[in-house]
């Protein structure tokens, strides 16, 4: 039997994550999403067949995610972010039972039961409580944006930050170091009013233990602290959490290829073509 | 500049029934017809929809200008944004209720130049003779709105409507107390009837006033019996068509029109259901529109919804009426019209409430979801937090926390949105809410 190759693509709005997975994954690439994210699939996903040294055609089936789905047109199927985040948590950490995803344009909560989605909640209105509020506020401050977790480790003493929306927080906190206050407790004061934001919308699940982190703010030690500091436990964070919604995405097409076989039932697959998308022209 | 902001129109809602598709055309005859009774002369009244005064003014040939309705009209057709964008200029908060702020920007433009906006929708709303303002629990607009109105009509007089209901405590039985409010509602009722008649120079006709009373009755049962027939699997009438058939329940009640109106569609349901004619071909998931009043310029979400195999054969958003025959006294023995209308009100606002106190840590809203949710075989939830609307959303969350506390977990979506801001909405993380939502439905029946 030929050996079977399942590859999930997420589109995210400020990174672009694919995997090529057998058992395991083979092959993994991240791009950052940009202006032209509409023709980065295409080439994330070629990069990644590279690195696994296959060609398209031995991929048994692509399954796309993420808010820019739709613009795979390679993919044989688009599943939603949460279905693929959930089945990605929990291919890794099967005893997750809360899933906070911190993307850079958005964050969302899930609630997992049996390795399933049952519940949700989305903040996709306001860029406070998402990598956007880190990342203009890094700006303003002129601190790269990698750094700023570790910087707010070395903090002594936060400060609070009063405003919640993005615009008038980067405000504060240059007046706040205008007033002497040090830049350490300013960036770990940021990292805590998004951890609170964060924590705010995910309390509408009922949050449950174990709670895992993923997408880019999970890269962040900061916010990872932060956020503990405010469940007052640790948090879980999968290998490569940028990873979780494409290999959730490719672990759906497993399922679907399985289910098919087993039924008999014939697969709808797009053609095996690395074109760019044409949504939007 | 704003006049020269041409609207976004959409494309026309799909809708399940052909009783929903006339209504359009209705309230666009209705509005249009306010618009010729100024220049006839006749009486109009800016009004409140729920605000129990419907027969009152009908029986003394008032005219009633729905300003809610308006405002709903010009976000529908998505041009609303000039009016809220004219009240921010006039110095409201644009944080107030989008409604009131659509048609006090309406107003203050109509009033600056003498006559109607450029290019009003639907012709515009009407220079009303009297304001009929309420004051209530249902929210604060009601009395502060036409207050406000006053900036610009000062000649127009107000009269605020006190309508109270007995609130819900789980430790006492409201009926202690629901005889002082009905003798409130009536002294109430009696002063806007007083109001009426000097400002139109008319006699209230006491005997047409009853015989409205009871085609009202008659017409809320009428009511309850179709919106009851909704319970058939395949639905066969979701709540993007309710959000269209109750038109004739708020706007158009003490009307045979409205009655003659819910037995076409009784008949047609009805006839659907013999026929086993789904509003979908493959209806997978059944949804109760929980709670809070719809983004009107995005009704066409409801078709999305259709598209994934969600129906929606119930909600509890504009579902104002009650079978009165299963109120907990005989109202066809209270004669007195001002009596019966009285005691129609106090009994609608607490009609769950003595289910809600059997069951511990309930509350009357969430016992009358809980009721649709066995009735309607109900899978999830659906509920819209309007920003601009406190009184009606505030307590949505809570509601949904309380439902899976006393009740059972069961899917919810929290769509986040106004009534008829635009520049709140977004359609393609709506639509984003909408599959994830699907997926845990899915999730969820295949357990």
């Amino acid at each position: 039997m030929r050996k079977q190759y399942f590859a999930g693509v997420d589109i995210g709005s400020t990174m672009t994550k694919v995997v090529i997975m057998d058992q395991e994954v083979i092959a993994s690439v991240i791009g950052a999403t940009g202006p032209e994210h509409r023709k980065l699939a295409n080439r994330v996903m070629e990069e990644a067949l590279a690195k696994a040294g296959l060609p398209f055609d031995d991929i048994t089936y692509v399954v796309a995610t993420g808010y820019g789905r739709i613009n795979v047109p390679f993919a044989d199927k688009q599943i939603t972010e949460i279905s693929c985040h959930a089945k990605g948590v929990a291919y890794f950490l099967p005893e997750v039972r809360t899933v906070i995803d911190i993307g850079g344009q958005d964050s969302k909560g899930i609630k997992l039961k049996d390795g399933r989605a049952v519940d949700f909640v989305m903040n996709d209105k306001c860029a406070a409580g998402t990598g956007r509020f880190l990342e203009v506020t890094a700006e303003g401050l002129g601190v790269k944006l990698e750094d700023m977790g570790k910087l707010a480790l070395t903090a002594k003493n936060a400060v609070g930050i009063a405003n919640t929306c993005t615009v008038f927080a980067t405000q504060e906190v240059v007046s706040k170091l205008a007033e002497g206050v040090a830049l350490a407790d300013v960036i770990a004061g940021l990292h805590e009013a998004i951890a609170a934001r964060i924590y705010s919308m995910i309390g509408r699940l009922k949050i449950e233990r174990e709670v895992a982190l993923t997408g880019g703010g999970a890269k962040n030690i900061g916010l990872v602290k932060a956020l503990e500091a405010r469940l007052g436990y640790k948090v879980l964070v999968p290998p490569e959490p940028l990873l979780t919604g494409a290999i959730g995405a490719a672990l759906m097409g497993r399922d679907i290829v399985k289910e098919a076989e087993e039924k008999g039932t014939p697969l709808v697959r797009a053609e095996r073509r690395l074109t760019e998308a044409t949504f939007f022209t | 500049m704003t006049e020269e902001k041409k609207p976004e129109e959409r494309k026309k809602r799909r809708t399940a029934t052909e009783a929903a598709s006339k209504i359009g055309p209705m309230v666009k005859a209705a509005i249009g017809g306010t618009v010729q009774a100024r220049e006839e002369g006749k009486p109009l009244a800016y009004s409140f929809i729920c605000c129990c005064y419907d027969e009152i003014i009908r029986a003394m040939d008032v005219i009633p200008v729905w300003t809610e309705n308006y405002a709903g009209v010009c976000g529908a057709k998505r041009d609303a944004q000039r009016f809220l964008e004219r009240a921010e200029a006039e110095n409201f908060s644009r944080s107030l209720c989008t409604y009131a702020l659509c048609g006090l920007g309406f107003d203050a433009w109509r009033e600056e130049l003498g006559e109607m906006p450029p290019e009003a929708p639907w012709g515009g709303q009407a220079r009303p003779d009297m304001m009929l303002g309420s004051g209530q629990m249902l929210c604060d607009p009601r009395n502060k709105w036409y207050q406000a109105a006053q900036q610009y009509m000062p000649d127009v007089p107000v009269y605020d409507v006190g309508l109270p209901w007995p609130p819900y405590e789980d430790d006492y039985d409201y009926r202690e107390v629901q005889d002082y409010y009905v003798k409130y509602i009536v002294a109430e009722l009696k002063g806007l009837v007083q109001f009426l008649e000097k400002h139109t120079g008319r006699k209230m006709d006491w005997d047409h006033l009853s015989e409205l009373v009871d085609l009202t009755d008659r017409t809320w049962n009428l009511i309850w019996e179709t919106y009851e027939l909704r319970r058939a699997v395949p639905s066969v009438m979701g709540t993007g068509d309710a959000m269209n058939t109750m038109v004739p329940m708020v706007f158009m009640m003490a009307t045979q029109e409205a009655y003659d109106f819910y037995q076409e569609l009784n008949d047609e349901l009805k006839h659907k259901i013999a026929n086993k004619e789904g509003e979908i071909p493959d209806e997978k998931y059944r949804l109760i529109w929980g709670g809070g009043l719809p983004s009107w310029f995005a009704l066409s979400d409801f078709n999305y919804f259709n598209s994934k195999g969600a129906v929606f054969p119930v909600e509890v958003t504009y579902r104002m009426i009650e079978a009165t025959y299963n109120f907990d006294m005989d109202l066809s023995k209270v004669t007195d019209p001002l009596e019966h209308i009285a005691w129609r009100w106090v009994k609608f606002w607490t009609y769950w409430y003595d289910r809600a106190r059997k069951r511990p840590g309930s509350h009357p809203d969430v016992e009358r979801l809980i009721k649709y949710i066995e009735d309607y075989k109900i899978d999830g939830i659906v509920m819209h937090e309007a920003f601009s609307c406190r009184s009606w959303h505030v307590g949505l969350i809570w509601q949904l926390n309380m439902l899976k506390k006393v009740y059972k977990d069961i899917p919810s979506l929290i769509l986040e949105s106004d009534i008829v801001d635009i520049s709140s909405y977004n359609e393609a993380d709506t639509k984003a809410r909408i599959d994830a939502f699907i997926d845990t439905l899915e999730a969820v029946k295949s357990r």
